[in-house]
């Protein structure tokens, strides 16, 4: 029982980091059409530089501010610089971002040194609560938490708000938005930045969590969050979530009991739902 | 298009005779080995060209091939006689097993947008990569493994002039495949997929044949270029194998054949003065950032690569007319 | 009457294809304009062109005096053009309500006074104000789009096929709004209907094979039938 929570509690953390990614990814994808192959170096600049100011200022949440500011700042170049000028021409774009991904995940060598870092969870972070027989590590719970107010905030937006309504909009009609007089560019680069902002937060909260980070940490998390994507149907935010929690349970259940497997099983679960649903588990109608 | 006047055999046939005279002029050790080398990666470049040049298929997944094609013959001539036979052998069964494997990717993903495809191969390729570093009785991971190789091999000048000669065999093998009445299918598909199957061709099925094709050329490749090592290790299933094949492609200019293997010249050729220069200067250490910035700068300035561009320079003096090809994705209306 | 748009000698590509050869016509304040052709003529594009999402290659397109044929999309919107897309352009999942809200630019008296207005001229848009776009009947769906590009004050709207896929009863209905909105409004109106357009076209254009073939006065053009056998296939 105790072991069955602990996993649990586990994987919905480990989902919620692989969420923040897979969200933007999935927002962007939706949007813009494009699919940010470097969307998981965002993700590692985001945990270099909060550990960094970590560092510096000893205050982890001033680290989260520092992640997710890098992230928004490295969105906007990117969006202005990469995606721009190769807009509409999905091969390039595809090209062009694993590009910038190897770049990005080099130049965290040269900034940041080619050796991993270590990080640890602030003190009031540290340890973990005693229930009755259950313990639960407290920063684990703070990473859940975060994640459900992300999604609840982002969720709000996109449910409630003009612009959240022309993301949805924009999603399905891009020509239409425009033709009502609002200029879809500046969207794409508004959720652009925000999904760069998202992904760089999950990488600053990956760091105490896993103890280590290290360039490649990107890529290893990005191709999980490419299987969310697929599972929870591109495009779709609430279907990320799912999906995202549906891939966290299942590396924490199988790391526990056949660790060689993990990656084995979501990559099968993904290829279930490529041939049996490829608008995915929660794609929308039509 | 372009291909009207294509004097590319010519070019290849003249400097391939110029290639196996050279060991007999210039006996420098480590530039035959270099040259091998490029002969090795242009074959896995051409394969990775039939794919994005000519069907318009971006995986990043390629290294898979590659890799299969280089444990293949590591484990089997590691395992069994370092003879011949073996060694044909284990080639064929890399050959086999990327033929299945590519087969199979392709069905689940070649019938969805190229995102599919492209993040697919991605994912399985880290999946291989995950699998070889854990399955150590077989592969010992990244130390990886050193095995003999038959006789015939360990001559360089021999090994030398088979890998130009299969080069050279790739190089006409695919000009003919691409310019047989399949080979415009595949280029018909690349530039409207829709369109194309409105017309009654089944392009997935002429996907998959493009998708097969490569990822066995690519298993030939890593077999090759594993034989040059005499070793294998993890690294030859990691993202830059197939980041390789991209640059090779695309700064040589996809779509041409002949562009891949001048790609895979140059960044073989800078391969090792990058390296040089990074025993001197710290910054030169890190020199995956400046192919890295380079193929940025390529895929968006330079889409056409470097035989594109000349071709196209070529083909605008002959004749100027302004033809647009872009926005292929838009719709026609009444 | 001043001109208010002025579509000179307009040509588009589709990609490889070139789809306007040489389009033009003028459009007078307070009229409606109709833009007569077969099928694949290039009226729709023509439409497409004018807001943008088409860009040209050629030929100029002045609105209100000033040339629009570089301005993006949005832009073009932005100052005063309506467009009621061949397909709707419906947003499916969102509901009437949010349909409506995405399209409003300003909320002030004059807005929501034309919203009333809306309101009152498709009550199924109230009655289904929750309900999302892709559950709507087709002319509903109309309807729907047609009040989303009149409900900001824009001085021109492009409206493409509205009776396209509509039952009679409905066209008439469609008809019946386009009335409405024809006193404060000039209206750009593409029609293979011919009835339709004959009911409330002031002035027509026949576009054949991208280019602009022939103009006149809507009752005219009634009486008129080599014009109508050559290029509309009715008699």
């Amino acid at each position: 029982m105790d072991l069955l929570l602990n996993l649990m509690v586990n994987g919905l953390a480990t989902g919620m980091l692989i969420f923040l990614l897979a969200a933007g990814l999935t927002l962007i994808f939706g949007l813009m059409d494009v699919l940010n192959f470097a969307h998981g170096g965002l993700f590692a600049w985001g945990a270099y530089c909060g550990v960094w100011v970590y560092g510096m200022t000893g205050s982890f949440m001033t680290a989260i501010v520092g992640a997710v500011l890098t992230g928004v700042i490295l969105g906007y170049v990117t969006e202005r610089f990469i995606i721009q000028p190769v807009y509409g021409n999905h091969v390039q774009q595809i090209l062009i971002t694993l590009g910038l991904m190897l770049v990005l995940s080099e130049m965290l060598k040269v900034v940041f040194g080619p050796n991993q870092i270590v990080a640890a969870p602030p003190d009031y972070l540290a340890g973990s609560w005693q229930l009755g027989d259950v313990v639960i590590i407290k920063y684990r719970a703070f990473i859940i938490l975060v994640g459900v107010i992300v999604f609840a905030l982002v969720h709000y937006v996109l449910k409630n708000t003009k612009i959240g309504l022309t993301v949805r909009a924009g999603v399905m009609n891009k020509e239409m938005v425009q033709a009502l007089g609002i200029n879809i560019k500046k969207v794409f680069m508004l959720v652009f930045m925000i999904g760069s902002a998202m992904a760089a937060l999950g990488g600053v909260l990956l760091a105490p969590y896993s103890g280590v980070i290290y360039a490649e940490m990107g890529m290893d998390f990005a191709i999980l969050a490419f299987i969310v994507v697929v599972i929870g149907g591109m495009g779709n935010f609430v279907g990320s979530l799912f999906a995202a929690m549906l891939i966290g349970l299942s590396g924490a259940f199988m790391t526990y009991f056949v660790p060689d497997l993990s990656l084995a099983v979501n990559m099968l679960l993904m290829a279930v739902v490529l041939v049996v649903r490829p608008q995915g588990l929660f794609g929308a109608k039509g | 298009m372009l291909k009207h006047f294509n004097k590319s055999p010519v070019w290849v046939l003249i400097s391939s005779a110029a290639l196996i005279l050279l060991p007999f002029v210039n006996d420098s050790r480590s530039l035959m080995i270099m040259i091998t080398q490029i002969f090795i990666l242009a074959i896995f470049a051409m394969s990775y060209d039939l794919l994005l040049g000519y069907t318009g298929i971006v995986s990043f997944g390629h290294a898979m091939f590659f890799g299969i094609g280089a444990y293949s013959t590591g484990v089997l001539l590691s395992r069994f006689e370092p003879t011949m036979l073996w060694l044909l052998v284990s080639i064929a069964v890399g050959m086999v097993v990327a033929a299945i494997v590519s087969y199979f990717v392709g069905l689940l993903t070649l019938r969805l947008s190229n995102h599919f495809y492209a993040m697919l191969t991605l994912a399985l390729a880290g999946l291989f990569l995950v699998v070889a570093e854990k399955w150590r009785s077989l592969t010992l991971g990244n130390d990886g493994f050193t095995f003999r190789v038959p006789d015939v091999m360990r001559d360089r000048l021999s090994f030398y002039l088979i890998c130009l000669i299969l080069m050279v065999a790739v190089f006409f093998f695919l000009m003919r495949l691409t310019n047989s009445p399949m080979g415009k299918v595949l280029l018909a598909v690349r530039e409207n997929e829709a369109r194309t199957q409105s017309l009654g061709f089944k392009t997935i099925h002429y996907k998959l044949i493009s998708s097969v094709v490569a990822g066995v050329i690519a298993s030939l490749s890593g077999s090759l270029y594993v034989l040059s090592l005499r070793f294998v290790n993890t690294s030859v299933f990691a993202l830059d194998v197939t980041l390789d094949a991209l640059l090779m492609t695309i700064l040589g200019g996809v779509g041409t054949l002949i562009g891949p293997i001048i790609g895979a010249a140059i960044i073989e050729v800078s391969h090792h003065w990058l390296s040089e220069l990074g025993k001197s200067y710290v910054i030169f250490e890190r020199w995956i950032i400046f192919f890295g910035i380079l193929y940025i700068l390529a895929v968006m300035f330079f889409p056409k690569g470097i035989v594109g561009t000349v071709k196209e320079i070529r083909w605008k003096k002959k004749r100027p007319s302004k033809v647009e090809t872009n926005n292929k994705n838009k719709r026609i209306a009444g | 009457m001043t001109t208010l748009l002025e579509v000179n000698e307009i040509q588009t590509y589709i990609g490889q294809y070139h789809i306007l050869q040489g389009v033009s016509f003028q459009v007078r304040k307070g009229e409606v304009t109709v833009l007569l052709g077969r099928n694949g003529a290039g009226k729709t594009t023509s439409l497409r062109s004018i807001m943008g999402l088409n860009p040209i290659s050629d030929g100029q397109i002045t609105y209100n005096g000033k040339d629009i044929s570089k301005l993006a999309t949005y832009h073009i919107a932005n100052r005063g053009i309506g467009f009621v897309p061949e397909d709707q352009g419906i947003f499916g999942e969102l509901t009437v309500e949010e349909n409506m809200k995405i399209a409003m630019q300003k909320q002030d008296e004059e807005t929501l006074a034309r919203m009333d207005k809306i309101l009152t001229l498709f009550p199924d848009l109230k009655t289904y104000w929750k309900k999302q776009g892709g559950y709507l009947s087709g002319g509903q769906k109309q309807m729907l789009s047609i009040a989303r590009a009149y409900l900001n004050k824009n001085e021109l709207l492009l409206i493409d096929e509205p009776s396209k896929g509509l039952a009679p009863i409905v066209v008439e209905k469609v008809m019946e709004s386009i009335m409405e909105m024809k006193d404060e409004t000039t209206i750009v109106l593409v029609e293979q209907n011919f009835r339709m357009a004959l009911g409330v076209g002031d002035t027509y254009y026949i576009i054949d094979d991208g280019r602009s073939v022939g103009t006149g006065n809507m009752k005219e053009l009634a009486e008129n039938e080599e014009l109508k056998r050559k290029y509309l296939g009715i008699a």
